[in-house]
């Protein structure tokens, strides 16, 4: 690790100033310091300043109405310990117990977990069927980016140079779950990783998969397959065959490409199942 | 489960026992090595004049060698440098030191190397496609060729009422210590000392000699306390390049290797392809061919142990009448093949046990049932030709058969029990010596050892004192010394420290024992005992404070001292049976049989293991707690080499996965409650027949668990490691 310099803004406005000071000068954000640390350590990140959020007042968490905005520093254990966020949300509490042990989520974060963008994320694949939008700030102030939109791909998002994940807004409840598959259960980065959620408003399901490089995917004709509902067990079949045909997947040192479609129609199977039994 | 206060706990659990990472010295500066860019090449330049201008910068390579060690002969085979050929990935091309680890670094960034790329030799299979052909032995490819026939094997294969023929491979693993290698080096005058975290200070010592060309006098070897070594901390590996710079520094110099670097340059087990065909008649073992091809990387010709010696665990301890075996060990651009706990014998077992199951299966006999009637017996020999005796295997496999019978009355559906065996022979052939030292206040024991963390030093050998003199545990105290001031000893491996070094600390006590009731005038044996304090020698009726049978001069150099050895017997073999090569008999026999239950996902081929179980002959137990405290360790250690364990060598040579992120050894959620049962009654070579106990626990797990997925799922997995990918892969073939 190379040194740098660590600033701690007290507000958000000086924590825009001092990253747009430093920008093209080698400057990261730092929230939980999970990811970026290690980066650091190893040198695939180099900034010589560093930029805690760790004094921002925006470790929230804020209900308005069906909506939830998680703040984008709240560490990831306050998630999973709220039994509202549980209920609303399950495939988000599955996916935040799916990152690391207790120690770690004591420190991990939402925001940290969206900007770092990493291709094997466990939370993102979750959100990305609850619909989730990006609340960004900047100099010239704020702007709210879907999800799907924020994430470019490995390691690349669209935050702009100066700008700050300040939140994470769920439009609405919505019974989901999210499964995944490891060569070692815990600890480990997901072979292959599939989220669903319905929307009862809407009446649509959302199906995502992760563990893909280079980031985690919608996959409509899977949730289009599933139809409007209660899927029929013919309806699950074909979805679980889109999955396996449209799912972007690739062989890597964590599998073969055959072995992942293949979990991710099983595992796809059983995330519908998962979320049907969590209908209220 | 009484157990004694480890006497490392506290200065452990307090931060203050010092491992190799922790050294430190006044104006100490910091090493890092320059490692090849690529796995393979001509090497046409290291220049190294960009790092030596960055300030207080020192850098040693091939060149500068003779100019630092002298004119000594240096075994030329093991150069420490790269010098015209690079042969494996992040070979070491030049060593570096600074002031600071961070301007070390720097310093390595700046050298220039260049290196004309040639294709790196990685896959076994792609240099032999097929079993290497005759005179394959010469090939520069080869690093050894064993080859040994009893009986008529192809009479046997053409009578067989059935005929196994399988396929197997395993993967490399590492040792993965939690602590990384690291030394701490000073050369001052004509002397090279060097502070190390090894399991070996005087095989260091000897080393460094051959390595750096000077006389083994002239060297110091240190040892630190050790944050585990499971065979990868044996041999002398970061000292000489420590050493070469604290020399042309002359200043003290550390080098400590990042845990990244500790997956890309450290000795490990490599891969192997077996192939087992079985010959059955009668519902018995006829005969067996056994072909083993085993990566050794960059391993030496003639240097190879493992290949002769892993041999005989593919016959395990079973009848086996007629048998051919041949091995080669095969050379590749990796790095040299290393001991990683019980070297090569849990891929062994798994291969072996895997294969009896599919034999078992085949001619339709019960698994348990079918090693019973195989197993050597007592007073018998083995397939090699030894006498077998100590032989605690069978009674261990009845205790388990009745646990796993029990255990599959109680499984649940898609749950399975497995069984597997695991042979094993201590390392007591190698020699050590030690020196014990009475005072009026105890005992104390002098060793050149450092703990390992097994507790075989700091209990197990205090535990043998205290057994033959009497005395209390906490009154026998372990002194550690350097290579110039303790006795000679072989090194913590091979499951030999109680078992061999322990028989030379129960000799010096004896002898110490003996000149006591000399002094007593005592015709029965002298025991020691604490009365009010006080260390008295006890002889029948008679009893007479140590204080007052100590000479003046013996209490004023520290006490009565005495000397024990122990240069093990080793057995032979029958050696009319040999062709080629050499094969290695076993010093005693020693083993473990172990039950698994898992659950399989038949879907995704996922395995959990639901509760496990060990029975071991260990001779006899030493001490519980330490003993258990090892199985239960070689249990999870197994179960990574079993389901998770894998570095991925790319086609490219490099490592896919040097870190602890992509090579999965197990955390606390994958690990199930383990049952350990001692076994003894059948004596080893150790202190009244205590067999060592490091090892042998890890031989079955690959394999015991490989049989549960098979009684839970049918899936025959013949790779190791078992991940969800292999098993759902031998479920889709049926």
């Amino acid at each position: 690790m190379s040194a740098f310099e660590l600033i701690v803004p007290a507000t958000a406005e000086e924590a825009v100033a001092a990253l747009r000071a430093a920008a093209g000068d080698g400057v990261a954000a730092l929230a939980g310091g999970t990811d970026l640390l290690l980066d650091l350590e190893d040198g695939r990140v180099t900034a010589r300043r560093v930029v805690s959020l760790r004094r921002l007042p925006w470790r929230t968490l804020d209900w308005n109405g069906p909506t939830l905005t998680i703040g984008s520093t709240l560490p990831l254990r306050r998630l999973e310990l709220d039994p509202e966020v549980r209920a609303g949300f399950p495939g988000l509490y599955d996916a935040v117990r799916a990152v690391g042990g207790p120690a770690l989520r004591h420190r991990a974060t939402v925001g940290g977990n969206l900007g770092r963008s990493a291709p094997a994320s466990d939370l993102v694949p979750v959100l990305l069927t609850l619909d989730a939008e990006v609340e960004l700030i900047g100099a010239h102030g704020s702007r709210g980016v879907a999800l799907d939109r924020f994430l470019v791909g490995s390691r690349r998002t669209t935050l702009a140079a100066g700008e700050l994940i300040r939140a994470v807004r769920l439009p609405e409840r919505r019974p989901s779950a999210y499964l995944w598959q490891r060569v070692r259960p815990s600890n480990d980065i997901s072979q292959i990783a599939v989220a669903t959620a319905y929307s009862p408003t809407r009446r649509t399901w959302h199906v995502a998969i992760g563990g893909v490089a280079p980031r985690p995917v919608l996959v409509p004709e899977a949730a289009g397959a599933l139809g409007g509902g209660r899927p029929t067990d013919d309806a699950v079949r074909r979805a679980r065959e889109a999955v396996r045909r449209h799912a972007p997947v690739t062989a890597d040192k964590r599998g073969s490409e055959e072995y992942r479609r293949h979990l991710a129609g099983v595992l796809l199977d059983r995330a519908v199942a998962t979320t049907l039994a969590r209908f209220a | 489960m009484s157990a004694v206060r480890r006497p490392d706990a506290d200065l452990k659990l307090a931060g203050q026992a010092t491992y190799g990472t922790d050294l430190d010295a006044p104006g100490m500066l910091w090493a890092a090595l320059v490692l090849a860019p690529g796995p393979r090449g001509r090497l046409r330049s290291v220049d190294l004049s960009a790092a030596r201008a960055l300030p207080g910068v020192v850098a040693v390579g091939a060149s500068d060698v003779p100019a630092l060690a002298g004119r000594g002969e240096r075994d030329a085979e093991r150069p420490l440098f790269a010098d015209a050929q690079v042969v494996y990935p992040n070979q070491p091309l030049a060593a570096v030191a600074a002031p600071t680890l961070e301007r070390a670094r720097a310093a390595v960034r700046a050298v220039r190397v260049d290196l004309a790329a040639e294709p790196a030799v990685t896959d076994l299979e792609a240099i032999f496609p097929e079993w290497p052909g005759s005179g394959a032995a010469s090939s520069p490819h080869v690093a050894a060729h064993v080859h040994a026939r009893r009986g008529d094997v192809d009479a046997a294969f053409g009578s067989a009422d059935r005929v196994v023929r399988e396929t197997y491979r395993t993967a490399s693993v590492h040792q993965v210590a939690l602590e990384p290698h690291a030394c701490l080096a000073e050369a001052d005058g004509t002397t090279w000392r060097v502070r190390t975290s090894t399991q070996s200070p005087f095989g260091v010592r000897e080393d460094l000699s051959s390595l750096l060309g000077v006389p083994e006098s002239s060297i110091v070897v240190d040892g630190t306390w050790v944050g585990g070594g499971f065979g990868g901390k044996g041999a002398s590996f970061l000292e000489p390049y420590a050493l070469l710079l604290a020399r042309a520094s002359g200043r003290p110099v550390k080098l400590a290797l990042t845990y990244r670097e500790e997956f890309l340059l450290g000795r490990t087990t490599l891969p192997s392809v077996i192939r087992l065909d079985t010959a059955v008649a009668g519902g018995r073992i006829a005969a067996r061919r056994v072909r083993l091809l085993l990566d050794v990387g960059t391993s030496l010709p003639g240097r190879d142990f493992a290949t002769g010696y892993s041999i005989g665990f593919l016959l395990g301890p079973y009848q086996t009448p007629a048998f051919e075996v041949e091995g080669y060990a095969v050379r590749t651009n990796k790095p040299a093949f290393g001991p990683h706990r019980a070297p090569f014998a849990p891929q062994c077992a798994f291969a072996l046990e895997s294969h009896l199951e599919e034999v078992a299966h085949q001619v339709g006999a019960d698994p348990g049932q079918f090693r019973a009637d195989h197993l050597w017996v007592e007073g018998g020999t083995t397939a090699m030709g030894q006498p077998v005796a100590g032989f605690g295997i069978p009674a261990a496999l009845a205790q388990a058969r009745a646990t796993a019978a029990r255990w599959r009355a109680e499984a649940p559906a898609g749950h399975g029990v497995g069984i597997g065996l695991g042979f094993w022979s201590t390392g007591a052939g190698a020699g050590g010596e030690t020196r014990v030292v009475l005072s009026e206040r105890g005992l104390t024991i002098l060793e050149g050892e450092r703990e390992i963390g097994s507790g075989s030093v700091v209990v197990g050998l205090a535990a043998v004192a205290a057994e033959r003199t009497g005395l209390p545990r906490e009154r026998v105290h372990v002194e550690y010394g350097d290579t110039a001031r303790a006795p000679f000893d072989s090194g913590v491996y091979g499951s030999r420290t109680v078992a061999a070094l322990g028989g030379a600390v129960d000799e010096a006590c004896r002898s110490l024992l003996a000149t006591l009731a000399q002094r007593l005038g005592a015709t029965v044996p002298v025991r020691l005992e604490v009365d009010a304090e006080q260390l008295v020698a006890v002889a029948g009726s008679s009893h007479r404070p140590v204080s007052e049978l100590l000479t003046p001069e013996e209490l004023r150099a520290g006490g009565l001292s005495a000397d024990g050895k122990h240069y093990g017997r080793s057995g032979a073999i029958d050696e009319s049976i040999v062709l080629d090569g050499t094969f290695y008999a076993f010093t005693d026999f020693s083993g473990a049989v172990h039950v698994a239950e898992v659950a399989v996902d038949v879907e995704t081929g996922g395995v959990t293991v639901v509760r496990y179980a060990a029975f071991q002959d260990v001779g006899r137990t030493v001490d519980r707690a330490s003993a258990h405290a090892q199985v239960e360790g070689a249990v999870v250690m197994g179960l990574g080499t079993a389901l998770t364990e894998e570095a991925i060598w790319r086609d490219d040579g490099r490592l896919a996965n040097p870190g602890l992120l992509d090579y999965r050894i197990p955390t606390l959620t994958e690990v199930p409650p383990i049952e350990v049962t001692f076994v003894e009654g059948y004596p080893g070579a150790g202190p009244s027949g205590a067999k060592g106990i490091g090892e042998p626990p890890i031989i079955p797990v690959p394999a015991t668990i490989a049989a549960a997925v098979r009684a839970a799922s049918g899936a025959h997995v013949t790779d190791l490691p078992l991940t969800g990918e292999r098993v759902a892969r031998a479920l889709k073939r049926g």
